[in-house]
């Protein structure tokens, strides 16, 4: 039911924390907001580095196992991020609050499930890294995601990138993968039966998607010829635009 | 988690001797609203209120649960006020501060206890099955006001909502997905909202609609008067703080009544133009394709 339109982006939309995003792709909105260098509890003070406290709260209903499930997947990530060791004793929260998240015309929702939304991880991150950034914490690198699909259909499987839940219902495995902007593998979250040859496959694509913009540069038009059937913006040119026209926008008076 | 900073001596000072003088930090007159905005999203029942650099989004969502035992005639109506540290780092999670638990009582005795909806029309099988509403608020920023942007979008927000519909065939009840039949609305019988009047001055003699953040903090008082268009008083709570003159708060009531006027037509009027954007690129083509059969 999605349409596959261009994710969108807004900074600092919030006026009280120190950094904010909004974020919306493939029938996800997501604002996060992102506060610190803060004062920790004593309970979360670390000795050597900041804690880093990430809060998923969902549209409907409160938050459940489902969401802190979430919350660890996405702190384990963020935290190789985030220059965590300049900041000792202190606290950088996000909080990550899911405004609307694609419906399924053919199904009435639950409100609570207990299964893992893995469809929700890349605007979940997508998110909190636009967040961090407009909340300028020092990061070692910046990450861009992707969700990509197998499906079988008549023997043969198909790879789809972004999928719908629909799509998701019916895939045979769904996978979840994160880039640095080194190019480095930070997240793999897989669900349901593939092989390794499947998941390789679904590395290369994820990783098209996600580190485009240092290939297409050099190599000009053929790339991107060969790439047209494969769906799916291209993450990283995404990011970096979202924050160039920020940037520009705030130095406008110079 | 930190403590919000209190203002300092000067800025309370500066804050008061103006409004001794007659003026406002953001130049507004005393019973003027900040700039109000309200969105509709792409679902049903989601209400994204704008009052000047408060922001407040209510989710309405249903399903099909149980009644209680000892109400089995009447469906279950929930409002959810949950700050997240989102609004102010000095708000934790799962730990109620006072301002959310007065913000949620008011909700409550604003929207539900008023019978803004009727219960009622949300049972299904009398003791067996009924609708579950619940709205849920979150404040996503708190530049003072909250429970005013809060009462209008959780009103706003319901009066948006369709739940599925159902029918019941031979004591076999069908609850229909969005794709068969076109969601219904509630039963909705009147729009309160909250007016809130913040007291100022030794004697609280100045009174002041929609005060901001610094504002709130150096009140004396404060006043939420909840009322329809139609100049019904659902509640009005005057929370401790400096005694206030009768014939004050009467004034103050009788402007409570054009806000409220005045909030319930911009209402109308959004939920209107939502359902002309919603009537060209979706509904139209349904119908359409109902005549073709």
């Amino acid at each position: 039911m999605t349409t596959k339109r261009e994710p969108e982006a807004a900074l600092s939309v919030l006026p009280k924390s120190d950094g904010s995003a909004r974020y919306s792709y493939a029938g996800y909105t997501v604002t996060a907001s992102v506060n610190g260098p803060i004062e920790a509890q004593r309970r979360d003070e670390h000795a050597y580095e900041a804690h880093v406290d990430v809060i998923v709260r969902p549209a409907a209903g409160v938050g459940g196992t489902r969401e802190r499930h979430l919350e660890t997947i996405l702190q384990a990530s963020l935290i190789q991020l985030i220059l965590v060791k300049n900041f000792p004793r202190s606290l950088i929260q996000i909080v990550l609050q899911v405004e609307a998240s694609p419906e399924n015309d053919y199904v009435n929702t639950k409100l609570m499930q207990a299964s893992l939304n893995s469809a929700v991880i890349p605007a979940l991150l997508q998110t909190a890294v636009l967040a961090l950034l407009s909340a300028a914490i020092p990061m070692r690198a910046t990450a861009t995601s992707a969700i990509v699909a197998v499906m079988t259909q008549d023997g043969a499987s198909r790879l789809v990138a972004h999928p719908s839940p629909r799509e998701i219902e019916a895939a045979q495995s769904v996978h979840v993968l994160a880039f640095t902007s080194q190019d480095g593998l930070l997240l793999a979250e897989s669900e349901g039966d593939f092989t390794v040859k499947e998941w390789d496959d679904v590395y290369d694509t994820a990783k098209k998607i996600c580190c485009k913009s240092g290939a297409t540069k050099g190599e000009g038009i053929e790339m991107v010829l060969d790439e047209q059937e494969d769906s799916g913006p291209d993450m990283r040119q995404f990011l970096r635009s979202a924050l160039e026209t920020k940037v520009a926008a705030d130095l406008h008076w110079k | 988690m930190p403590r919000e900073a209190e203002p300092s001596l000067n800025e309370r000072q500066f804050v008061l001797k103006a409004l001794e003088e007659n003026l406002r930090l953001d130049g507004r007159t005393f019973d003027k609203y900040r700039a109000l905005a309200l969105t509709f999203g792409d679902e049903y029942g989601v209400a994204d209120v704008t009052l000047g650099r408060t922001r407040v989004l209510a989710k309405t969502s249903a399903e099909v649960t149980v009644p209680y035992a000892d109400r089995p005639l009447d469906g279950i109506f929930t409002i959810t006020t949950e700050l997240s540290p989102m609004a102010s780092p000095a708000f934790e999670i799962n730990r109620p501060t006072e301002t959310e638990i007065l913000l949620s009582r008011l909700l409550e005795k604003t929207v539900r206890r008023s019978g803004a909806m009727d219960t009622e029309s949300l049972c299904l099988v009398a003791g067996q099955k009924c609708w579950s509403v619940r709205v849920d608020v979150h404040v996503l920023s708190h530049d003072g006001n909250l429970t005013d942007a809060a009462c209008f979008a959780v009103v706003a927000a319901l009066r948006h909502f369709r739940k599925p519909d159902t029918s019941m065939e031979g004591g076999v009840l069908t609850v229909y997905t969005p794709a068969e039949r076109e969601p219904v609305p509630l039963s909705w019988l009147h729009s309160p909202f909250c007016i809130t009047w913040c007291f100022f001055g030794d004697e609280g003699q100045m009174a002041l609609l929609d005060a901001t953040w610094s504002e709130e903090q150096v009140r004396v008082g404060s006043c939420t008067i909840s009322l329809n268009r139609h100049g019904e008083i659902c509640q009005i709570a005057k929370l401790g703080g400096t005694p206030v003159e009768a014939v004050a708060l009467l004034q103050c009531t009788n402007v409570a009544l054009t806000k409220a006027k005045e909030f319930s037509t911009y209402l109308d009027k959004k939920l209107a133009e939502d359902a002309k954007r919603r009537d060209k690129d979706g509904l139209m083509a349904e119908l359409s394709a109902e005549n073709d059969r």
